[in-house]
C-alpha cells in the first residue's frame, strides 16, 4: 500500500580529508549520505556546499575512492571511503 | 624486478643500506638519489618538513609505479624509502635505488620514478617555518 510514494535509497560514505584540506574543513574525516547512483561530482559538490573552503580548491583537488584515483563520473557505493586531498609533495 | 618500499618516521640509515646492496653479476649500473630537505620553502628560513602520508594508498601507487616502470626498462631492483614526520633540514626524506644493466636505463628509470611519485604518491609536507 504504497500508492505514488517513492522510496528514495540512501548511501553512506566516509570522507577522508589529508593535509591542509583538513584545515579547511576542520576536521579529518566526515560522514556523507547520498542518493544511490551518485557520483562523486555530487559527493564533491556537496561537499564545497558544507565546508565552502573547499571551493576555492575545486581544481585542483585530487580525490581517490580506497587507494585508487577517480574521476567525477565514478558511481559511488554504498561503504565507499572517499579521500579529498590538495596536490601532492612528496619527496 | 625485486622492490623494497619502507615509509618510515625513522632517519634513513644510507651506512647499512648499501651494505645491504645485493645485485647479480648481469647489473652494470647503479643509481642511488637522495631527496634532502632545503633550508627555505618560498624564500623564508625553515627548520624541517613535517610529511604526512596516506600510507595506505602509498604503497599501492607505489607499487603500480613500479610495475609500470618494469615494463619500461630492464630495472633488476628497486629500493625506496621515504620518511613521514619531522624531517630535519640536510636530513634525507627520500632515498631511492636502481639497478640496472647500464647507466642510460637506470638513471631514466630513477628520474621518471621521482617525477611520477611527485605527480601520484599521496604525501604532504608541512614545513616548519623558523
Amino acid at each position: 500500500m504504497f500508492g505514488n510514494n517513492r522510496l528514495t535509497v540512501i548511501m553512506e560514505v566516509s570522507v577522508h580529508f589529508y593535509s591542509y584540506f583538513k584545515d579547511l574543513t576542520g576536521c579529518a574525516q566526515s560522514n556523507q549520505t547520498l542518493p544511490d547512483g551518485s557520483t562523486l561530482g555530487v559527493l564533491h559538490d556537496k561537499l564545497m556546499a558544507d565546508f565552502p573552503k573547499l571551493a576555492s580548491m575545486k581544481k585542483s583537488t585530487l580525490i581517490a575512492v580506497g587507494v585508487d584515483y577517480q574521476l567525477r563520473d565514478y558511481l559511488l557505493k554504498h561503504g565507499d571511503e572517499v579521500s579529498l586531498f590538495p596536490p601532492v609533495q612528496g619527496g | 624486478m625485486k622492490r623494497s618500499l619502507l615509509i618510515t618516521a625513522d632517519p634513513i640509515n644510507e651506512t647499512a643500506l648499501l651494505a645491504q646492496r645485493n645485485m647479480s653479476p648481469g647489473m652494470g649500473a647503479v643509481v642511488n638519489f637522495l631527496g634532502v630537505v632545503r633550508g627555505e620553502e618560498d624564500g623564508k628560513a625553515i627548520s624541517a618538513i613535517d610529511y604526512e602520508a596516506f600510507e595506505k594508498m602509498v604503497t599501492h601507487q607505489f607499487n603500480l609505479l613500479f610495475d609500470e616502470m618494469a615494463k619500461r626498462w630492464p630495472v633488476e631492483s628497486v629500493r625506496l624509502i621515504h620518511r613521514i614526520g619531522i624531517v630535519r633540514v640536510n636530513e634525507p626524506s627520500l632515498w631511492v635505488e636502481i639497478a640496472a644493466p647500464h647507466r642510460g636505463e637506470a638513471f631514466a628509470a630513477c628520474q621518471w620514478l621521482i617525477d611520477e611519485m611527485k605527480r601520484v604518491v599521496p604525501i604532504w609536507k608541512r614545513p616548519q617555518f623558523k
